[in-house]
C-alpha cells in the first residue's frame, strides 16, 4: 500500500520533553488508523501536527475535526456549511440528516447540545472532499445508545479515503480500526493490525491501557432475548447485542473473561456451568507476564485467555495441549462494524 | 441668580438658538469625526483581526506599538501631520494644511490604533476551542479573518465606539492641522477653546453640552446594537 501521510517527521517538544512523537507512524492509502491511548498521551497533539494547526506541516490535505468542535455565531446550518464548497455542502446536508441533526439547522448554534454540535461538526468534516479525514474523539459527546449508528455513518462517509482517528475508547478501535497505534507518554508504543494488538499487547504498559482483548469478526445468525449468536470464522459465539440477523459485527471480550479447562478434566460436554460459549482447541502460545499468564489457544481462530500463575501451575498446561475454553455470553459484546 | 446660573442660562439659550454658526460647527464636527472613524475602522479593524490571529516573530512588539498608538497624545499626531503637510514637507504639494481634509487625516491617525487594538484584543480573547476550529476550517486567510471578526463583532463595535469617542472629543490634532478657522475648520472642541478664551463661557458650555450629547447618542446606538448581538449570540 502506498503511503499517503508520513507522521514520522512530526514531533512536538514542550519543556525539553517530547509530548508527541509520530515515530514509526505512516498512514497508507485507504487505511483506517486509530491512535489509542489514555488522556494526556499526546494523541491530539499528533493529530494537530498532522492537520497543520500547530507546527510547520501544511495540513491542506486533511479534513480535521478538533476534540472540542466549536460552533460560531449563527445557525446550525451556517456552522454545518462553514468552509465547504457547493458540492460538499450537499453532502453535508445529507450527512446531517443521517446523523439526526437536520432538524436543528435553523437553531442558533449557541443553543445546541454537545451531541448536536459534535454531529454537525462530524457532518461538516466528513463532507469535505479532502483525501484524508482526521477525527479527534469523534464519539466523545455521543450518547451510548447512538454510538453504533454514528460510527456506521462515519465509516460510510469516509468510504475508501484514508483516515486517522484519535480515541481513548476501546470500542471505537474495535469497530473502526484497520490498524491501531497505542500512544503512551508522547510515544507510539505499539502499532499493528487492530485485532492483533488488541489480542496481544506488546508490553505491560500497553496491556494496562488496552487490556488483552479478543476481537472476532462475524455475522449475526439469530437473536435471542438480549443475546445474538454470531458466526465467526471457525466458531459460533453468543454475545450481548441487538443487531438483526445478517449484520456484520465484531465480537469483543477480554482475555480475563475466558475460562480454561483441561479436556481430560471433562471438556465442554461435561461442563455444567452457566457459560453459553464453549470451544475446543489447542494451546498455541503460553506467555508469562508478571503474575499473570496469557494463553493463546486456537479454537478455529486464536483466542487469548488470561489466568493466574497459580491456576497455570495447577493445570500444568503445555503448548499443543487440548483445552476447552468457555466465555459467558454476558461478558462478550457486539459492536457493529463500520462499513468500508 | 448666581454666576453659575447665568452661565447655564446662556449655554441653553445658545443651544436653543441653534444658529448658523453652531449648525456649521456641529456639521463639520460630525463629518470630520465620522469620516476619520470610518477610515480608522476600515483600516484598523482588519489589521486588528490579523494581529489577533497571526503568529509571527515580532507580533508582541507590534501589539505594544498599537497599544501605544491607542494612547498617543492628539497634539503629537497633529504635529506629525503638520510636519508632513508643511509647504516643504513630504505631502506639502497636497496643500491640505488647514483644511477639513487634514483634520480627517489627523483624526484617522488617532482612530486607527484604537480600532485595531480593541479588535485585536477581542480576537485574542477568542477561546482556544474557537481558535482551533478556525485553524481547522477549510478557508483562506481572508475568510478566516472575516469569520473571526464576525465572531467578536460586539468587541469590534466597542472599538468603533472608542475610536469615535476619542476623535470627536480631541482638540489637539484638529487645532494644529485645522487651524480653527471660523466657518472653515472650526469644530466643537476648537470652538470651545476659542469661546472659553474669549470669556464667552455660556457659548463654550453650550458647545460642550452639544459635544456630550453627540457622544452619548452615538454610544447609545452602538451599545444597543452590541446588547442585541449578545442576546442573539
Amino acid at each position: 500500500m502506498s503511503e499517503i501521510l508520513d507522521l514520522r517527521a512530526l514531533s512536538w517538544v514542550v519543556g525539553g520533553r517530547k509530548v508527541a512523537d509520530g515515530a514509526q507512524l505512516a498512514l497508507h492509502k485507504g487505511e483506517r488508523l486509530v491512535i489509542y491511548g489514555p488522556n494526556g498521551a499526546g494523541k491530539s497533539t499528533l493529530l494537530r501536527l498532522a492537520a497543520g494547526v500547530v507546527g510547520d506541516r501544511d495540513g491542506s490535505d486533511i479534513a480535521y475535526m478538533p476534540q472540542h468542535p466549536y460552533m460560531f455565531r449563527g445557525s446550525g446550518r451556517r456552522n454545518l456549511l462553514l468552509g465547504l464548497e457547493a458540492s460538499e455542502s450537499n453532502r453535508a446536508e445529507v450527512l446531517a440528516k443521517r446523523l439526526g441533526v437536520s432538524n436543528v439547522l435553523g437553531t442558533p448554534a449557541a443553543r445546541l447540545s454537545g451531541g448536536e454540535r459534535q454531529r454537525l461538526a462530524l457532518a461538516r468534516t466528513l463532507a469535505s472532499s479532502r483525501p484524508i479525514v482526521a477525527l479527534d474523539e469523534p464519539l466523545a459527546a455521543i450518547d451510548a445508545d447512538d454510538r453504533d449508528a454514528v460510527i456506521a455513518v462515519v465509516g460510510d462517509a469516509i468510504g475508501d479515503r484514508a483516515s486517522l482517528l484519535v480515541t481513548h475508547d476501546r470500542d471505537v478501535v474495535v469497530a473502526f480500526a484497520d490498524r491501531v497505534a497505542v500512544m503512551i507518554g508522547g510515544q507510539i508504543r505499539q502499532i499493528g493490525v487492530a485485532q492483533e494488538v488488541l489480542l496481544d499487547p506488546g508490553g505491560d504498559d500497553v496491556a494496562e491501557v488496552l487490556g488483552h482483548q479478543n476481537v472476532l469478526i462475524g455475522t449475526v445468525v439469530r437473536s435471542e432475548g438480549p443475546l445474538v449468536q454470531v458466526s465467526c470464522t471457525g466458531l459460533m459465539v453468543w454475545a450481548i447485542g441487538a443487531q438483526a440477523a445478517g449484520s456484520d459485527v465484531r465480537v469483543t471480550f477480554g482475555a480475563e473473561a475466558v475460562t480454561l479447562h483441561t479436556v481430560a478434566a471433562g471438556g465442554p460436554e461435561a461442563a455444567k456451568d452457566s457459560a453459553r460459549n464453549h470451544w475446543l482447541g489447542t494451546v498455541r502460545t503460553i506467555l508469562e507476564t508478571g503474575r499473570l499468564v496469557e494463553v493463546v489457544a486456537d479454537v478455529g481462530q486464536p483466542v487469548a485467555a488470561l489466568i493466574t500463575s497459580g491456576s497455570m501451575d495447577g493445570m500444568g498446561l503445555q503448548v499443543d495441549d487440548k483445552v476447552a475454553l468457555s466465555v459467558k455470553a454476558t461478558a462478550a459484546r457486539t459492536v457493529t462494524a463500520a462499513k468500508q | 441668580m448666581g454666576f453659575l446660573g447665568e452661565v447655564l442660562r446662556d449655554a441653553f439659550s445658545y443651544i436653543a438658538d441653534f444658529g448658523p454658526e453652531l449648525r456649521a460647527i456641529l456639521a463639520l464636527s460630525l463629518v470630520v469625526a465620522g469620516l476619520a472613524t470610518v477610515i480608522g475602522v476600515v483600516v484598523g479593524v482588519p489589521f486588528g483581526v490579523w494581529l489577533g490571529l497571526a503568529r509571527f516573530r515580532g507580533r508582541g512588539l507590534l501589539l505594544a506599538l498599537v497599544n501605544t498608538g491607542m494612547g498617543i497624545p492628539p497634539v503629537l499626531a497633529g504635529l506629525l501631520l503638520l510636519v508632513l503637510l508643511w509647504n516643504d514637507g513630504v505631502l506639502g504639494s497636497w496643500e491640505g494644511l488647514f483644511t477639513p481634509g487634514a483634520m480627517v487625516a489627523a483624526q484617522a491617525l488617532l482612530a486607527m490604533p484604537i480600532a485595531a487594538g480593541v479588535t485585536a484584543g477581542a480576537v485574542r480573547n477568542l477561546s482556544g476551542d474557537a481558535q482551533e476550529q478556525l485553524a481547522a476550517l477549510n478557508v483562506g486567510a481572508i475568510r478566516r479573518g472575516w469569520i473571526a471578526g464576525r465572531e467578536v463583532w460586539p468587541g469590534v463595535v466597542a472599538g468603533v465606539a472608542a475610536a469615535f469617542g476619542r476623535v470627536i472629543a480631541e482638540v489637539g490634532a484638529v487645532l494644529i492641522v485645522g487651524g480653527n478657522i471660523e466657518g472653515e475648520t472650526r469644530v466643537l472642541t476648537t470652538a470651545i477653546v476659542q469661546e472659553a478664551r474669549q470669556s464667552n463661557l455660556g457659548a463654550a458650555l453650550g458647545l460642550g453640552i452639544v459635544l456630550l450629547a453627540v457622544a452619548l447618542m452615538v454610544n447609545i446606538a452602538l451599545t444597543w446594537a452590541q446588547l442585541r448581538g449578545e442576546a442573539r449570540v
